[in-house]
């Protein structure tokens, strides 16, 4: 898994430096539009164009001075209730049996051979929890109201005091709160499934004359190598994900349980990556033509330089050493010695560069996470004079600093992207960031929820599945509709074109009209066009962008800023679909 | 669309008189229409009528003459085509009107799956009372419509009588101003028929309002104070029950433990004082009489509205 820049966005950023809100609002803008235009057309049909524009103005008037104001709890939660109650009856819980079985015999088929089984347990049981929980959310939300409908029990509802909203609100809470039972039972059965899928233990098979070495024996289908230090405590190697602690009891050797491998590492990255070039200057950094658009490279044995600028380290987080980890990558522009890595050096400097620390030679491991550590008391140089540092007094006093890395080998490149070095304070528990992953899937769950309520407002209950998959669909291929904005600046945008076509002016020449206002009119009400269509897509949900599993197989802390930007998505979706069901709601007719 | 706008237009007289009218039909219509807008069914005609307060209001017609559609117009379950309907003064479409509204409809939809005490608890929520009101309602409700045996048994167990019953305390439990039951007596027993009588008049001692529909002439002619006899979506007569039937010169005689011979006498009485006795055996009931007569009527003379009774 790579992190992405977008990935470490915090809230802020993202709402503001990013445009979330300003997007936002723009959607939503549109989308009124389109809801009132589309309202005023099909209320014209029924009723005629005044008497329509007064209906339209007095549904609308209605949410604000009546609909909103005069909910009740209560209600709603009779409506919930009910809608549990009904779902219970529908044996929902049978899902929960189904997926004890599903993991049984997937206890079977999961790979023990892979390189990183917890990774393939951790993926599985998200994953399956994730389908199986939207399907549940699918089904439940699509049909309660039509049924309702059908058996003419809405007679007995509508005819109460009750308000559209109340009605949606009532379903969406009460299909949610099945669904959050349904999902925490299968996270709970998740995590023991995925923790004792993966213990084991090994015995000390061998240890060597000086007792300070050894290796442990082969079980599930690995071994370990360990060293022990002076006081008889070590770990193993990395086999499979995981690492051992062994311990020498008297004479007795005793491997511990697997760590490491369920881990939430909460990596504290840069906030910028720069690169100097070959021969000192600025530069964005070198492509070397493939893989080319994720990381950037600098060339060896020259003045070419990366640097990371960290800002508003926390000092408090670091005891005596720094843990950091570094996932960069090698090119070779010749063979060389196969067997020996690329190597670089890495320094630490403060911001005016004044202050460095030594040089520190490394290889490159490709495709692993090279897990490296400076200690806090480290020697360097204070306007290129030697001296004793202290990390957090000298170089980052301020809790800014500079990471520096430079490739050694000649010839060869490093390539480096922001998020290839990132400190690590301690991890944090592992249970915690499965429960976030939960919390993702959570959120799809109540999105598709709100979707499907919304759509059985006006559609029978297949139809409304049918429509809440498109959705979805049409969510995940939404960046396509980018393409499509983005692509059309030649020829100009819907209206340039439309004056194109019968004038039969190719997209090659400049639009002539002999008049600039208007010329510039158009290319302005065109932007505007275009600008709504791309944030119209934005009214379906795309799933793949809140799909978090992968933070949690690889064992990167689930950031709180991303979870907050999915959690007012979220909400975003579900206030736009409040909204259409209460319209739909309030002029069905429900004995028709 | 309207045929005359400016009569439904004026303001609803709910508001003027509160004493008065509880509902009040505009010249009201409704055409049932496929998903296409092409008309199916002319359910109901420009219909005109007032249900006063303190009054039990029959609806009276055939199989889809249009009773149940003209019901679920005063409620906002459908939207009219044509005309208006005000129920306390205010548009039916307007939810807080059904806060003095208690509705049975036609056949008891209900949830199955919920038992009788789940299900008043249930609707007595969406009226939003509270915890503690409801209980006692609940508790005074199964009593008086005397499913206490059957509590806690799911609707889906219930027979129909039951069903209809635990419907009508569903209608009741927001204690309503204004009740309308579509179709009561259907399903129940003669001794349940008698007990849902007698509570629709005791309601209506209480100083509810009542609307009801029904095609049980017998149950109109026992409780309504005024009725509406509607044939194919047309109002045909309208009037109190009293006026409705008096004009028929008819004396019924109601005696129980005659014997033949008595019979003989009282026939004799009745010749030798100049009167003639027409028919004398278990009398029919005469609202069917006039009723049948309406529908042959009505059918020959479509559209015309005959003349009988006063308001
Ligand atoms: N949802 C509907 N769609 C189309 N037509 C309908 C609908 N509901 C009722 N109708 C038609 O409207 C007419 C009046 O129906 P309505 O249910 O009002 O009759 P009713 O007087 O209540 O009859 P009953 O005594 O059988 O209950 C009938 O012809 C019926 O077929
Ligand atoms: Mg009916």
């Amino acid at each position: 898994m790579r992190l992405n820049p977008d990935h470490f966005w915090t809230y802020g950023e993202w709402l503001f430096q990013h445009n979330a809100l300003r997007d936002g609002a723009i959607l939503s803008v549109v989308l009124a539009l389109l809801g009132f235009v589309i309202g005023y057309i099909v209320s014209v049909f029924k009723h005629g164009p005044s008497e329509g524009f007064l209906r339209v103005s007095q549904i609308i008037g209605q949410l604000f001075t009546v609909d909103l104001p005069k909910m009740s709890f209560r209600r709603i939660y009779a409506v919930a209730k009910l809608a549990v109650k009904e779902s219970i009856r529908k044996k929902i819980l049978v899902l929960i049996a189904i997926f004890i079985v599903a993991m049984m015999f997937a206890g079977w088929y999961l790979d023990p051979d892979a390189d990183s089984p917890a990774r393939l347990y951790i993926v599985f049981v998200l994953t399956a929890t994730n389908y199986l929980v939207i399907l549940l959310g699918l089904f439940i939300s699509c049909f309660s109201i039509p049924a309702d409908i059908k058996n003419r029990t809405i007679y007995t509802i509508t005819t109460k005091p009750v308000r559209p909203l109340e009605l949606f609100l009532g379903r969406v809470l009460g299909f949610t709160a099945i669904g959050t039972f349904v999902l925490a039972t299968m996270g709970l059965l998740s995590y023991v499934f995925v923790v004792r899928g993966l213990d084991h233990d090994h015995q000390a098979a061998s240890l060597d004359p000086t007792g300070r070495a050894g290796e442990t024996s082969f079980d599930s289908r690995h071994r370990h190598t360990f060293t022990l230090n002076s006081e008889g405590r070590g770990t193993t190697n990395e086999a499979k994900g995981h690492r051992h602690i062994v311990t020498k009891v008297g004479d007795k050797v005793v491997v511990g349980g697997p760590i490491d491998d369920l881990t939430a590492r909460i990596p504290i990255y840069a906030k910028g990556l720069s690169f100097t070039g070959r021969d000192g200057e600025k530069n964005e950094g070198y492509n070397v033509g493939y893989m080319s658009e994720y990381q950037k490279y600098i060339e060896g044995d020259s003045l070419s330089r990366a640097v990371w600028r960290f800002e508003g380290v926390d000092n408090s987080l670091f005891k005596d050493v720094i843990l950091y980890d570094l996932t960069i990558s090698a090119f070779r522009t010749y063979k060389g010695d196969i067997v020996t890595p690329v190597g670089g050096l890495i320094h630490f400097r403060s911001s005016d560069g004044r202050v460095k620390s030594e040089d520190e030679p490394f290889k490159v491991k490709e495709f692993q996470v090279d897990r490296r550590s400076v200690r806090t008391k480290l020697k360097g140089f204070i306007d290129d004079k030697p001296a004793d540092l202290d990390f957090f007094k000298d170089i980052a006093a301020d809790g800014s600093f500079e990471v520096v890395i430079r490739c050694q080998d000649r010839g060869q490149y490093l390539g480096m992207a922001a998020a290839d070095i990132y400190l690590r304070p301690a991890d944090l528990q592992f249970w915690w960031n499965f429960v976030k992953g939960y919390i993702s899937i959570w959120l799809q769950m109540f999105i598709v929820i709100c979707f499907g309520v919304m759509f059985s407002t006006f559609l029978s209950g297949p139809v409304a599945v049918i429509a809440t998959v498109a959705a979805l669909v049409l969510g995940f291929f939404g960046f396509f509709v980018d393409n499509l904005v983005n692509t059309t600046s030649k020829g100009g945008g819907p209206i340039e074109s439309l004056i194109r076509l019968p004038t039969q002016m190719g997209s090659q020449i400049d639009m002539e009209l002999g008049n600039e206002t208007l010329q510039k009119a158009i290319t302005f009400v065109d932007r505007g066009i275009l600008l709504a269509v791309s944030q119209l897509k934005n009214a379906v949900p795309n799933f793949s962008q809140l799909d978090t599993a992968n933070f949690v197989a690889y064992g990167y802390n689930l950031f709180g800023g991303l979870l907050a930007r999915h959690l007012t998505i979220a909400f975003g979706y579900f206030v736009l679909t409040a909204l259409v069901s209460y319209f739909f709601l309030k002029t069905r007719e429900m004995a028709a | 669309m309207a045929t005359s706008p400016d009569l439904e237009n004026r303001p609803a007289t709910y508001d003027n008189d509160p004493t008065k009218t509880i509902v009040e039909t505009r010249n009201l219509g409704k055409v049932y229409r496929d998903f296409w807008g092409r008309k199916k069914v002319q359910a109901l005609k420009s219909l005109d009528l007032e249900v006063r307060r303190g009054e039990i209001f029959g609806l009276l017609g055939p199989n889809g003459s249009g009773k149940s559609t003209t019901i679920k117009l005063m409620l906002g379950l459908l939207f009219p085509t044509q005309g208006r309907v005000f129920v306390f003064g205010k548009e039916a479409t307007d939810v807080s009107k059904n806060e003095r509204i208690g509705y049975l409809p036609e056949e008891s939809y209900l949830y199955k799956f919920l038992n009788a005490e789940e299900t008043l608890d249930f609707y007595g929520r969406l009226f939003d009372i509270p915890a503690d009101v409801r209980r006692q309602r609940i508790e005074n409700l199964i009593k008086m419509v005397k499913l206490e045996h059957a509590r806690k048994r799911q609707l889906k167990e219930y027979s129909k009588g039951m069903t209809r019953r635990i419907g009508l305390a569903q209608a009741l439990i927001n204690e309503p101003e204004f009740l309308v039951l579509d179709e009561p007596t259907t399903g129940l027993d003669p001794l349940g028929t008698r007990d849902m009588k007698d509570l629709i008049l005791r309601l209506r001692d209480e100083g509810k309002t009542i609307l009801m529909c029904s095609h049980q002439l017998a149950d109109v002619q026992d409780v309504c104070d005024r009725v509406a006899i509607l044939h194919q979506g047309e109002l045909k007569e309208l009037g109190r029950v009293d006026s409705l039937l008096k004009i028929q010169d008819l004396t019924e005689i109601h005696a129980s433990g005659l014997t033949d011979d008595a019979k003989r006498q009282i026939r004799e009485i009745i010749e030798k004082t100049g009167g003639k006795v027409d028919r004398m055996d278990n009398p029919t009931t005469t609202m069917e009489d006039l009723f049948l007569e309406i529908v042959k009527e009505s059918e020959q003379r479509p559209g015309r509205r005959g003349g009988r009774g006063g308001n």
